[in-house]
């Protein structure tokens, strides 16, 4: 406990000196500086699929494990090695457990659902004075790649799926936004034209009869943008087949568990293999938020149901990715870093006695696999995995959602210490707050080499 | 869920748990000074104002001074960005019916205006538009999205009880023409229950966790931002000297004991809130807040966590902070309650107009004279602006008109800055010419009015439900962008058009290839023009003769009648198979038009 409570002190003094340190140096000095301060970058990692488990699961019923008499037996609490396992819940998963790297001693910022959600999406306090400017990770990593797409990327950078509600591009251009799609059978309905693509067409041509200036720019420049998408959203349509990559068969649909999840997590899977451009996807799965019935194995929406929808789902992706061929390494798991994160974790040791459930908790578990990540633990938790007793990595602290998105960024090769001059606020806007002072870090221990 | 997030909300306020200071850590990159404001050319040379002259036929390059708004535009403009020509009567309606009342004119309305010998027909088509049910809409959505009404934001819920009442509220005083100012005097002091008044929402909406010197100092802020143009967040964490010096000369000025005062005004308003059974949904609750003013408290410095530094005297300082307003020091009269105070001095100060009317500019012209709105720096109003003098005198008449939004809107709509057309004929067209006001700059409709457009066009429509409420034909009548509650589809539709959430997702008019897909093959549209009941299916039981079909879907979905060019190209179009497919496919052009969906 004493050796937690001077840690915590000397990361909160750290993390201060970023804080109030920072703006008592001489600006001058600060704006001079390059934007870049060119880190050292894993640059492991081609893709990312980023699975944000919406509501908050429980990280000491499933990653962090910690048994009690509230334990239910046919959770089954299994040994791998040195780690403890709910075999009951997740069987399937278990069978990768070398692949995966548990951080155990993760911890949100604020317990509050919207608030942590964004949070852990924007890299920043979202209430704050960055919170409507600030864009999603997957829009940064958009925006770094987008000099190395090539003619035959057609997809957008950064496919959400299932994920509606997300924050967006931020002040960066609408072009780095996320394509949010819900996967169904049809694929995404409107790729198609309902009345068919030589209507399509014919009515196009006649558009472009009746407007011939739409193309001239004439009209200005937001409206030569829109002309842009309607570009792009042409050639998307014109390429064939391309609504295969939406879509789900019935083999992929039963073997990922046949849920909504599982078919999210196809079409991430496809996304990715089609190589059309596509480097960030985000699935994210909600229904976590068990404040009561946690344990109640009649309810679908109790733990038991929960995992039994992300288990066969998860486990059939780490199935696939590890089984077929990457575009830069020998599998696509090798190129693909997959992040499971939640926007905060819950509470720990017996159930709530008035609904029999767990509360929001900063503490929590987040789990990282591929895209050259080692496999094993990070950080101890006491017995009752409330506090930290190890942090096992050179920060010596919790890992925080800033230190989460330095390490997605610094595994894909994007800057995370870049600090970008063209934001509207005109303070300069930094993809990780904090990162350029040393207060945020990637987790380099997760990667071999 | 509801409940236990209230719950955790309670807790949080007095727990320690609380998130580690974020909002303004870092100091201030140097300022790449807006693009707008470079373009303020420092050669623009003065343009003398030509006397007025006759509105119509008048040919491009010459300017037309139709009231006080085109001197000012004129003295600022240069060589290279000769006016075009006036907007013709077709152009005209559809701009002004989109911009005052956010809906397309009907098709007889085009007609009929057209027809119309009256000199002074303009003006009386902005009065009737003014005077509209449908002008209330509009601009209730406009004071929504201005003080984020919305069921959900990230740091609060505000429930939809508070959210329609608060929405309700802004449309019963849109519709009374309450004055701005005092519109805002109510959304800022108003005590009770939130069912009932809106300030209840407005203050909760300022919620975060922490301890209540958050609340108070996002209160001030917001309501800065919003009202008085000037993003004052930074100084809620530290002094403008050493930070802001190439952000905001003005607040490079301030302090955060300033700030702290500010806030002050906020620091005997007591939150709270009852919770009570969801009436739609037994497994909910939902609580409606409400607010009390105390005769004692302060704002007292003794915060050490939250999402500031912390809040600590410095030395020979003050722990207990009161009320004094950030523009002028002015401190509450002898038993004048803290937020009347500051809502007195807020909408009193001439900042407040100025605000208000670069906003009002703004949804007019498409660009506002100081960008972005909630970037004024008041040491620099003479060179700030891109017309200084304008944005005075539009100050001016706001002030002397009484705050009457109408009374504004009508003066720019009036003007000839405002009726210019959007089409440029004096010669190539630059961009850099946009602020300069030497044609009307296009922009693209929000999300709402698409929606509302394509209805109105093909005249194919269905109710929108709204949780708690009645439903409501028209998008733009929804009270927030959590809505309809169904069809979820037309949800769907408007958040892909970038309507926002009014919380962390701006509004934006922005394009993407997903919003294209929309447009293009959403049913929305492609069962609009096969309606049987609908635009197509009506004229062509009316008529067969090709051009007049072809000129009654242009009135419809465009708000004009084709060209001589347009008409031969759609007559041959329509000649070219079955009728009633080859007409769909017209109107379907035409709504995919950028004529179509810009303004």
């Amino acid at each position: 406990m004493k050796a937690q409570e001077l840690t915590r002190r000397r990361f909160l003094r750290a993390a201060g000196s970023g804080i109030v340190a920072s703006y008592l140096l001489e600006p001058a000095t600060l704006w001079a500086s390059a934007t870049s301060l060119a880190p050292p970058l894993q640059s492991s990692a081609r893709n990312c699929i980023f699975i944000f488990l919406s509501g908050a699961p429980s990280q000491v019923d499933l990653w962090d494990l910690k048994e009690g008499a509230w334990t239910p037996s046919d959770f089954e609490p299994t040994s791998y090695g040195d780690v403890r396992w709910p075999r009951g819940l997740l069987p399937k998963t278990a069978e990768h457990l070398s692949r995966l790297h548990i951080v155990r001693t993760a911890a949100a910022w604020a317990a509050v659902h919207e608030l942590g959600r964004a949070w852990a999406q924007v890299t920043r306090n979202p209430a704050g004075v960055e919170g409507s400017i600030a864009p999603h990770i997957g829009s940064v990593v958009a925006l770094e790649t987008a000099a190395a797409r090539r003619p035959s990327d057609v997809l957008p950078s950064f496919i959400a799926l299932d994920s509606s509600a997300i924050p967006g591009s931020g002040y960066l251009s609408a072009q780095h936004a996320p394509f949010r799609i819900t996967p169904s059978r049809e694929g995404l309905p409107t790729l198609l034209h309902s009345d068919g693509g030589e209507r399509f067409r014919r009515r196009w041509r006649l558009l472009e009869k009746l407007e011939p200036q739409r193309r001239a720019g004439t009209l200005g420049k937001s409206a030569a943008d829109m002309s842009d998408f309607v570009d792009q959203a042409r050639d998307l349509m014109a390429v064939a087949g391309i609504n295969e990559h939406f879509r789900f068969g019935e083999d992929d649909h039963a073997r990922y568990g046949a849920t909504g999840f599982g078919d999210s997590l196809v079409v991430a899977r496809n996304l990715l293999e089609a190589d059309l451009g596509t480097r960030f996807v985000q699935v994210t799965m909600g229904d976590w938020d068990h404040h009561s019935n946690i344990y109640l194995k009649a309810w679908d929406g109790s733990l038991y149901g929960m995992c039994a929808r992300f288990d066969p789902a998860f486990a059939a992706l780490l199935d696939d990715l590890s089984s077929r061929p990457g575009v830069s390494r020998a599998t696509m798991l090798d190129e693909t870093l997959i992040v499971v994160s939640a926007e905060f974790g819950r509470t720990v040791g017996p159930l709530s006695n008035s609904q029999r459930g767990r509360d929001h908790f900063l503490r929590q578990s987040i789990v990282f696999a591929g895209g050259g990540v080692r496999g094993g633990l990070l950080g101890k938790t006491d017995a009752t995995g409330a506090n930290a007793v190890e942090y096992g990595w050179s920060a010596g602290r919790e890992v925080r959602p800033e230190d989460v998105t330095a390490t997605i960024y610094s595994a894909m090769g994007v800057d995370y210490t870049m600090r970008r001059t063209d934001d509207p606020l005109g303070r300069g806007f930094e993809y990780v707050p904090g990162a350029r002072q040393g207060v945020y870090q990637p987790v380099h221990e997760l990667f071999t080499a | 869920m509801n409940l236990m997030r209230m719950a955790l909300a309670v807790a949080a306020t007095t727990s320690t748990v609380a998130a580690l200071a974020q909002d303004c850590p870092y100091p201030a990159a140097p300022n790449d000074r807006q693009a707008l404001f470079r373009l303020l050319s420092a050669n623009a040379e003065a343009v003398a104002p030509t006397a007025p002259a006759k509105r119509r036929a008048v040919s491009p390059g010459r300017a037309v001074i139709a009231n006080a708004i085109d001197a000012y535009v004129v003295e600022k403009r240069t060589s290279a960005c000769a006016p075009t020509e006036t907007s013709g009567d077709e152009e005209f309606l559809r701009r002004v019916s989109l911009d005052l009342t956010g809906a397309i004119p009907d098709a007889a309305a085009v007609v009929a205006f057209t027809d119309n010998r009256d000199a002074d027909k303009r003006a009386k088509l902005v009065d009737r538009l003014l005077a509209s049910d449908a002008f209330t809409d509009r601009w209730t959505l406009w004071f929504g999205d201005l003080t984020q009404n919305v069921r959900t934001a990230s740091s609060i819920d505000l429930f939809y009880p508070g959210r329609n009442a608060w929405h309700a509220w802004i449309r019963e005083r849109i519709a009374a023409r309450a004055p701005y100012d005092a519109m805002v005097r109510e959304l800022l002091t108003g005590t009770g229950s939130g069912v009932e008044t809106p300030a209840p929402n407005y203050v909760a909406r300022q919620f975060v966790v922490g301890p209540p010197h958050d609340i108070w100092d996002n209160t001030a802020t917001t309501s800065f931002s919003q009202f008085l143009g000037i993003r004052t967040l930074c100084v809620s964490c530290h002094d403008g000297a050493g930070h802001l010096e190439a952000v905001n000369w003005y607040l490079r000025g301030r302090t955060r004991r300033q700030l702290w005062e500010t806030a002050a005004f906020f620091s005997r308003t007591k939150l709270s809130w009852k919770n009570s059974p969801d009436p739609l949904d037994a497994n909910r609750i939902v609580s409606v807040y409400s607010l009390d003013d105390q005769s004692t408290g302060a704002y007292e410095l003794n915060t050490v966590d939250g999402n500031r530094p912390p809040r600590t005297p410095r030395a020979g300082e003050v722990a207990t902070v009161l009320p004094a307003f950030l523009l002028t020091g002015e401190t509450p009269r002898a038993n004048e309650p803290w937020r009347e105070a500051y809502a007195r001095m807020l909408t009193s100060h001439r900042q407040f107009a100025r605000t208000a009317v670069n906003r009002l500019w703004k949804e007019m012209l498409g660009v506002g004279l100081v960008e972005p709105l909630d970037g004024f720096d008041l040491t620099k109003l003479d060179t700030q602006p891109t017309h200084p003098r304008l944005l005075e005198a539009l100050a001016d008449h706001f002030i002397a008109s009484g705050y009457d939004l109408r009374a504004l809107l009508r003066l720019i709509a009036l003007s000839n800055t405002y009726q210019l057309s959007s089409r440029y004929t004096p010669g190539p067209w630059s961009e850099a010419c946009v602020p300069q006001y030497a044609r009307h700059y296009p922009t693209r409709l929000p999300a709402e009015m698409i929606y509302d457009a394509v209805a109105k066009a093909t005249a194919v429509r269905e109710p929108l439900q709204v949780r708690g409420g009645v439903a409501v034909e028209r998008a733009i009548q929804l009270p927030d962008p959590s809505e309809p509650d169904a069809p979820q589809s037309i949800g769907r539709f408007l958040d892909e058009l970038g309507r926002g959430n009014r919380d962390l997702v701006e509004r934006n008019a922005g394009g993407s290839i997903l919003q294209s897909l929309r447009i293009m093959n959403d049913r929305l549209i492609t069962n609009g023009i096969a309606g049987t009941e609908g635009t197509v299916g009506r004229v062509l039981r009316t008529t067969s003769d090709l051009p007049a079909v072809a000129d009654e879907i242009y009135l419809h979905t465009l708000s004009r009648r084709p060209t001589e060019t347009e008409r031969e190209i759609a007559v041959a179009e329509l000649r070219e198979g079955p009728l009633r497919e080859r007409a769909e496919d017209l109107q379907y052009a035409l709504l995919n038009s950028l004529e179509f969906l810009f303004r």
